[in-house]
């Protein structure tokens, strides 16, 4: 085995935690059982990486690192930072049966047309969707093993998802042989990004406001409000009792009852007048707008925001630039003065 | 302690009246004592940060290492005893120090074992008025084991004292004493800890980590942005923390520095001087501003970092400063709340 490939497959080997080290190997089906069988999982991990890389030296090759880095980017999806892409395809045209192998085909052959140097391997997932890595090489340099483009593309659908490209001046390409290869006629970057793949699916696919239980709305809240008062002391008395309950009502309505997807942040740009009620003649004879950049960030954006209301931090209904995020499936936004 | 009466007019005085407006903080401290009133922590009004005239004398080559670094923050009680004339001695006493703690195993360095070298140098200008004592520098440094390497010595740890218009508390000190209360320290914590030791052993002084309060950065982000600037670098921007549970959330909201010296000349209303009514209006316009396009209550939450070109701080005693001109003025608050923090 090529050095350079044996250095791939030590390091990518070694990028996998030993908790799930037996798990990853099983998904990448290279390895036989009774080869895995034969290996010493309980030794120190380096000890362990050597062990696995002299296996795989006899009979595995560049793409078959490749596969097994996909597998290990499938477990760690998180750790990139997701992009959507939308397709569409041009007026009038059929929608065509989608094949699969031919699609993978002719997404390698246009990369490999337009660059010299470029590694395409492809892995089939669940809901006929396709994880594709794409290595990047130049005229003269061979693809870059350390420095991947994902790509996740839901063949039912005019969605991709994108890990953020290193190489900018490769997105164009990227995009194109994406379009060509799936019989669309546009793409079309859409602002939305985050590190859970699974929460902007959610969104893209609108999948994220169903529950599983269906009852009536209004009966949680009334329960709510009864063991308010069953657990309590008598004496003690809720402050703007009906003000709460509107909260929690105008809040319920607003983000429903589900848990909502998971996103770290949502920035807007505002480019907006600067008006106030109490302090009319601040900036008054100024006609530029204020240009601002706001970026909410948290572990779990729309649970926080969703919790300021009923704090007391915000009014309820919060405002429909927060509230639309998982409607309009952005979370880069540019705001104007009409 | 010595009772100290207080100087004649001349021109420290005058210099200090270039940046107070009415009483010092020690002196309202004593009034409200006598009259048991109730405290208010900072003047009510404060001077821009103007360049003054000892800064003109410093060399902007020399402190420029002092720029775009981020400082931890200390309070420091004066040292007793200390004298600007022992500074070598002081170097290998402390290196000593350094390497004795080293071989306890205290201090954890990793990586290859090196001599260090430790150098106490003053810093010329670094001051409000004349009566300000110098400040003065204390580096570590990593000293190349091997004799055929002419490599220059690379800085591992600098940490810098000063006093800036640092009167009120000048006053109540005897000539034993040596008031340098702002600390600023970068590089390892540990070596931030040995330094502090071994100068709380020699000096009899006590450091205190000096964090910076929602107000006071409100203010510091109003007097920054007040001041004159030739070229924004940067955007004025502010980071607030959601105490909301159980999701943290962090909102940051940046304004372009033009639009908000805009803000901020239409809010000002004193020339040449920064009052509380001001720095309310201002810190208010950006709240409703924001209020209007999101319906959240900024007050409600806690201001955490503000930023500008001039200078950034953070609430837990952190800051960087940017720019050249204002370094004192940007120091002098930070000797103010240093000094109130060791009242």
């Amino acid at each position: 085995m090529d050095e350079t490939v044996a250095e791939f497959f030590k390091r990518t080997i070694l990028k996998i935690p030993m908790t799930e080290m037996m798990t990853i190997l099983k998904a990448w089906d290279f390895l036989s059982e009774k080869q895995l069988q034969n290996v010493n999982f309980q030794q120190r991990k380096e000890s362990l990486v050597q062990d696995l890389v002299l296996l795989c030296e006899k009979r595995a090759s560049v793409h078959d690192a490749a596969l097994l880095d996909i597998v290990y980017t499938q477990f760690h999806r998180h750790r990139k930072v997701w992009d959507v892409f939308q397709m569409s395809k041009g007026p009038g045209e059929d929608i065509d049966l989608f094949d699969m192998e031919q699609f993978k085909s002719s997404f390698k052959k246009i990369l490999q047309r337009a660059l010299k140097n470029v590694m395409v391997s492809f892995r089939d997932a669940e809901e006929n969707a396709v994880w594709i890595r794409i290595a990047w090489g130049t005229q003269y340099r061979k693809p870059n093993q350390y420095k991947p483009v994902y790509v996740v593309y839901y063949s039912q659908t005019p969605y991709a998802f994108t890990s953020s490209c290193p190489l900018r001046s490769n997105i164009p390409l990227l995009g194109q042989a994406l379009t060509v290869a799936s019989n669309h006629h546009k793409i079309v970057k859409m602002d939305l990004r985050s590190r859970y793949l699974d929460s902007l699916k959610a969104i893209v696919f609108k999948q994220y406001n169903q529950t599983f239980e269906t009852y009536n709305s209004t009966t949680p809240l009334q329960e709510k409000s009864l063991e308010l008062d069953i657990h309590m002391d008598s004496r003690i008395i809720h402050e703007n009792r009906i003000e709460k309950e509107r909260v929690q009502r105008v809040t319920q309505e607003t983000f429903g009852d589900y848990s909502q997807p998971r996103l770290e942040f949502a920035q807007y740009k505002l480019e907006t007048k600067f008006k106030s009620d109490f302090n009319g003649d601040i900036l008054a004879e100024r006609k530029e707008p204020l240009r601002c950049l706001i970026k909410f960030s948290s572990p779990h954006l729309l649970e926080a925001l969703k919790s300021l209301a009923p704090a007391g931090i915000a009014d309820a209904p919060l405002s429909p630039l927060l509230t639309c995020i998982p409607n309009k499936g952005m979370n880069y936004f540019k705001i104007k003065d009409k | 302690m010595d009772s100290y009466e207080s100087a004649p007019q001349h021109i420290a005085s005058s210099r200090l009246k270039d940046y107070f407006i009415g009483a010092t903080p020690l002196q309202k401290r004593l009034e409200s004592v006598r009259k048991q009133t109730s405290f208010v922590p900072t003047p009510p009004r404060r001077k821009i940060p103007q360049c003054s005239q000892l800064q003109e004398d410093n060399d902007p080559q020399k402190v420029a290492f002092l720029l775009h670094k981020q400082w931890t923050l200390y309070s420091l009680t004066p040292l007793y005893k200390f004298s600007y004339t022992n500074l070598k001695e002081y170097a290998s006493l402390l290196s000593a120090f350094i390497a004795a703690e080293k071989q306890k195993g205290l201090a954890v360095e990793v990586g290859e074992d090196f001599n260090i070298k430790v150098t106490f140098s003053t810093l010329l200008g670094m001051k409000g008025t004349q009566r300000d004592p110098e400040a003065f520098l204390v580096q570590i440094l990593s000293k190349s084991q091997l004799p055929s390497e002419n490599r220059e010595h690379k800085v591992l740890w600098t940490g810098w004292f000063c006093c800036i218009f640092g009167d009120s508390l000048l006053e109540t000190v005897s000539e034993d004493f040596t008031c340098v209360p702002l600390f600023l320290a970068n590089g390892a914590e540990t070596n931030t800890a040995i330094v502090g030791t071994w100068f709380q052993k020699t000096f009899d002084c006590y450091f205190s980590p000096l964090a910076i309060n929602a107000f006071n950065l409100s203010w510091m982000a109003a007097m920054w942005t007040a001041c004159k600037m030739d070229q924004y670098m940067a955007a004025t921007e502010f980071l607030w923390s959601v105490p909301c549970s159980p999701q943290s959330l962090d909102i940051s909201y940046a304004i372009h520095p033009e639009d908000a010296k805009a803000l901020w000349d239409s809010v000002h209303k004193t020339p040449g001087e920064v009052t509380q009514e001001e720095v309310d209006l201002f810190m208010d316009c950006l709240y409703s501003h924001f209020h209007r396009h999101f319906k959240i209550h900024l007050s409600a939450t806690r201001l955490v970092r503000v930023s500008t070109s001039v200078a950034s701080a953070h609430t837990d005693g952190k800051i960087k400063i940017l720019c050249h001109k204002y370094l004192i003025g940007v120091l002098a608050y930070l000797t103010e709340l240093a000094i109130f923090q060791i009242d």
